[in-house]
């Protein structure tokens, strides 16, 4: 046993080195990227915008967040199997990684649940508990949308939080109804989220299991996976198989399409308010661009039929 | 006593792992600038966002009738065309084929309440009255591509005397096949508020409906294989190409598609033989041309069977289903495919 502590030390050490190791690169990587420039800005731009990731800066940010998951999820994996391998007695030695595993689900759950940091915005909005994983609740851009206490001409509204169900009266009751009813589908998309971020949980706490069954063989006969890799591989497969289940069934797709639908609605609204304020300005609105639209289709439609 | 597996093994995956990420970084920066797109082409004609290529000959001809490819709008065109050994276009090209490609480019605000009718009703009618028009012919190939050839099959049955033969590729027919898990989650999302939301859908929206339907290999998994081949440049460039295509995706005008999200995929209407495009029925049963419909084996965005159930649904005698052993992106791009489809399509053609 002192030889495989010994190894468990290497391995916290080496462990806590690559962490240290990918900190330094994501520093050097950074200063790299500032000096880089108007490149660099545009890249960042172009990252913005939800498009490809195909500047210097979004590509390194991506690809590194990709590397510190993987680090997390195969290292915390292969330490428990480690710690349980240790163990002399074949079905302790699977229980202990079982009954592990468990204790790694709010670990690996919050992995998917929190954006990582500098993602960009068309990920960082996707379907909650997913993190970087969008979904089609991750409509891009509605997390840059002023939050409703900034939109403009509101944040000085005295009680809004309170106004939520009053009846909207007096010579402002037009704007009271637009905002209450702004809370109401903020409140409705809170909802979803949670939804469907225990749909995630639930998701990841079953992959955590399926894995522990499929492992749980291998400790006993003492062939565990040879490879962080391997063992990371073990784990997406299994997850993968777990989730494909999950998203045909009716909760999740229930619970996903709420959020999408939530989403939608809070969206349309906060773009009515913001054509209010336009239009006290005398800019140009969405709406009126529309009319515009379907006016030149029409004339389109009449050209050509003129023309034969 | 068996203990745990080597510890030099992870030890080792450990130290060297700052290493290989610093190596697939610099590969993936080299690899940014990477072009796509290898066969010449002109642009024949171009209506608003929309332009008509013809691709420049690089074999004798095989005196086929030439083929118009009419791609999805869901995705650039390019893919058809990635470099030179992945390059469905050019190897038909080399078969001497005489090839057209519809781009329909990036819709913008101005685009919104384009409709399905002004698809293919308008655009894919015109594009293909050019190449009827600079051949002097009556009708013509027509080769659709996976939403594309949902339009194909819709146009060729509106228009059947305009279409010779019809090529249909990893093109879905049935929508609501129980294996399709897209499908499953567009039937509860409210179209309507979506497209009012946003008027031109973004592609991230169907970019992460896409990825989210194998979220751990696709997010995750695959970026962290890189690590494993980092140092290899034309891997990495082959990578990157793909990248930049799959996340390439126009944004969807808001009219054209709340109809194809309702229509087909909410409601099934072609299958069901109720959907009517510009005011007409479309009716497959006109379908009686030649017609080669090619499916992927392995495709979990058109599975299987949402393809071969055209055959049941077609009026035509010389239906041919060819299954090839890919997926939906391998179709395009695999060696297998490489190697098989080209001459398979060329062989079909020139027996009609």
């Amino acid at each position: 046993m002192t030889s495989e502590s010994n190894a468990t030390g290497d391995w916290s050490v080496a462990l806590q080195k690559a962490q240290a190791d990918m900190l330094r690169q994501w520093t050097e990587m950074s200063q790299a990227w500032a000096a880089t420039g108007p490149a660099g800005g545009g890249a960042s731009a172009a990252a913005d915008s939800g498009s490809v990731p195909d500047g210097p800066e979004s590509l390194g940010r991506a690809f590194l967040q990709q590397c510190e998951r993987y680090l997390g999820v195969s290292g915390s994996l292969w330490e428990l199997m480690n710690r349980s391998a240790a163990m002399s007695d074949p079905e302790q030695r699977a229980r202990q990684f079982t009954d592990g595993l468990a204790g790694l689900q709010q670990q690996f759950a919050s992995l998917w649940t929190a954006p990582p940091p500098g993602a960009p915005p068309a990920m960082a909005f996707g379907m909650p508990g997913m993190g970087g994983m969008s979904g089609m609740g991750g409509i891009p851009g509605l997390g840059g949308l002023p939050g409703i206490g900034m939109m403009p001409g509101m944040g000085g509204l005295p009680g809004m939080g309170g106004a939520f169900n009053l009846p909207a009266l007096g010579p402002t009751r037009e704007q009271q109804e637009s905002l209450q009813r702004l809370l109401q589908l903020g409140a409705r998309c809170t909802q979803a989220q949670l939804q469907l971020s225990g749909q995630w949980n639930d998701i990841i706490g079953r992959a955590l299991r399926e894995l522990g069954e499929r492992l749980a063989p291998r400790l006993k006969s003492g062939a565990p996976p040879a490879s962080m890799k391997e063992i990371y591989d073990l784990w997406v497969e299994a997850a993968e198989g777990v989730y494909a289940q999950a998203a045909r069934g009716a909760a999740f797709v229930q619970a996903q399409a709420e959020l999408t639908n939530a989403l939608s609605q809070l969206r349309t609204a906060q773009r009515e308010l913001v054509e209010e304020w336009n239009k006290q300005f005398d800019l140009p609105t969405r709406a009126e661009l529309n009319s515009i639209h379907q006016q030149l289709r029409e004339l389109k439609a009449a050209l050509a039929g003129t023309r034969g | 006593m068996p203990g745990p597996a080597e510890p030099s093994t992870p030890l080792r995956e450990l130290g060297e792992l700052p290493g290989k990420i610093t190596a697939t970084f610099q590969s993936l920066q080299a690899a940014s600038t990477v072009s796509f797109g290898c066969s010449e082409k002109d642009a024949v004609y171009s209506e608003d966002k929309l332009t008509l290529y013809h691709y420049r000959p690089i074999a004798p001809s095989a005196n086929l009738p030439p083929v118009l490819i009419v791609y999805a709008l869901v995705n650039r065109p390019y893919m058809m065309d990635l470099q030179p050994d992945r390059s469905l276009i050019r190897r038909l090209l080399e078969l001497g084929l005489d090839l057209y490609l519809i781009d329909w480019g990036y819709p913008d605000g101005g685009d919104r309440f384009t409709d399905l009718n002004d698809y293919i009703n308008g655009y894919l009618h015109r594009c293909l009255g050019v190449v009827l028009r600079e051949h002097r012919l009556e009708s013509t190939t027509v080769l659709g591509v996976c939403q594309g050839g949902t339009f194909s099959l819709c146009y060729a049955a509106l228009h059947p005397e305009r279409v010779r033969n019809l090529i249909t590729m990893v093109t879905p027919v049935d929508f609501q096949t129980s294996d399709n898990l897209l499908s499953k989650w567009v039937q509860s999302i409210d179209v309507d508020a979506l497209v009012a939301a946003h008027g031109i859908v973004p592609g991230e929206v169907l970019n992460a409906a896409y990825v989210s339907l194998m979220p751990f290999r696709l997010l995750q998994q695959k970026y962290v294989n890189l690590l494993d081949g980092g140092s290899d440049q034309a891997q990495i460039d082959n990578f990157m190409r793909m990248e930049k295509w799959i996340f390439d995706s126009p944004g969807q005008a808001g009219a054209a598609f709340a109809q194809f999200a309702r229509w087909f995929f909410q409601e099934n209407r072609l299958l069901k033989g109720t959907l009517e495009i510009g005011g007409r029925r479309v009716d497959l049963q006109r379908l009686t041309q030649p017609l080669l419909n090619i499916y992927a084996k392995q495709d979990h965005l058109v599975p299987p069977a949402a393809s071969t159930a055209l055959e049941r649904l077609v009026g035509s005698r010389d239906y041919l289903a060819l299954g090839l052993d890919v997926g939906h992106i391998g179709m395009y791009v695999s060696g297998r495919s490489q190697r098989e489809l080209p001459q398979a399509i060329a062989y079909w053609l020139q027996r009609r």
